[in-house]
């Protein structure tokens, strides 16, 4: 699964920690999902979408690998 | 769905107060085989099979106390290192508490099934003393080991 949450963490111009005090959750989740280490649970996910306010689709999108 | 049976993240840090200091002086004493006669108490056993006695269900054996007193503080101590909150549990430590347990259950299951084929009579049964504790050990180490990775990880990026 791809995400653009380094993308639109820009667009808002806030820091990891920001964005990880507003998601409520640690800085290092936020840095792992930015490195596609991590996939986020719905809940967290639905929070990131509200956070930047966009449709969660356009945060996170499928690969071809997460059919396999 | 909050629900995880973890300790508040004040304990991890009494656990670790407790669990270093009783790891090092339980080594000592049982190296040295050290005990005090101010702690023979005789104490109500479950089952009792002596070398050169009868067999008992239920009775009372005289017993020096000081490796029991050890075995309890570290077994809790290491609980309370091992499953306190970090400062910010969320699901991803959660993913990672979950990895570092089965790789601890692993590890440690491993190490017992080579000792236990070949490793045999007194020898074992310090094999399985050691057990007792191996498993959180073994978790200790990994956890933290992983949340120090991921955190030095995160910050080189920003």
């Amino acid at each position: 699964m791809k995400n653009s949450i380094k993308v639109e963490r820009a667009k808002k111009n806030i820091t990891q920690a920001d964005l990880a005090k507003l998601a409520k959750v640690s800085r290092q989740t936020i840095n792992a999902m930015e490195l596609g280490k991590y996939a986020p649970s719905t809940v967290l996910a639905l929070r990131l979408a509200q956070i930047f306010e966009v449709e969660i689709s356009q945060i996170f999108t499928l690969e071809d690998s997460d059919w396999s | 769905m909050k629900v995880n049976h973890l300790f508040p993240n004040k304990y991890k840090k009494i656990g670790w107060l407790v669990l270093i200091p009783s790891t090092i002086i339980g080594l000592i004493t049982l190296i040295l085989e050290y005990e005090p006669n101010f702690l023979d108490f005789n104490v109500p056993a479950i089952f009792i099979d002596e070398f050169f006695g009868e067999k008992q269900f239920l009775g009372i054996v005289n017993n020096n106390i000081l490796n029991e007193i050890f075995g309890v503080l570290i077994i809790i101590s290491s609980l309370l290192v091992a499953f306190s909150k970090e400062k910010s549990e969320d699901e991803y430590i959660s993913k990672i508490r979950l990895e570092s347990l089965v790789w601890a259950v692993y590890i440690n299951y491993g190490i017992l099934l080579f000792s236990f084929l070949f490793i045999f009579d007194l020898t074992f049964l310090w094999v399985m003393i050691f057990n007792m504790f191996t498993i959180l050990i073994f978790f200790i180490i990994r956890f933290n080991w992983q949340i120090s990775k991921i955190k030095k990880s995160a910050s080189y990026e920003e």
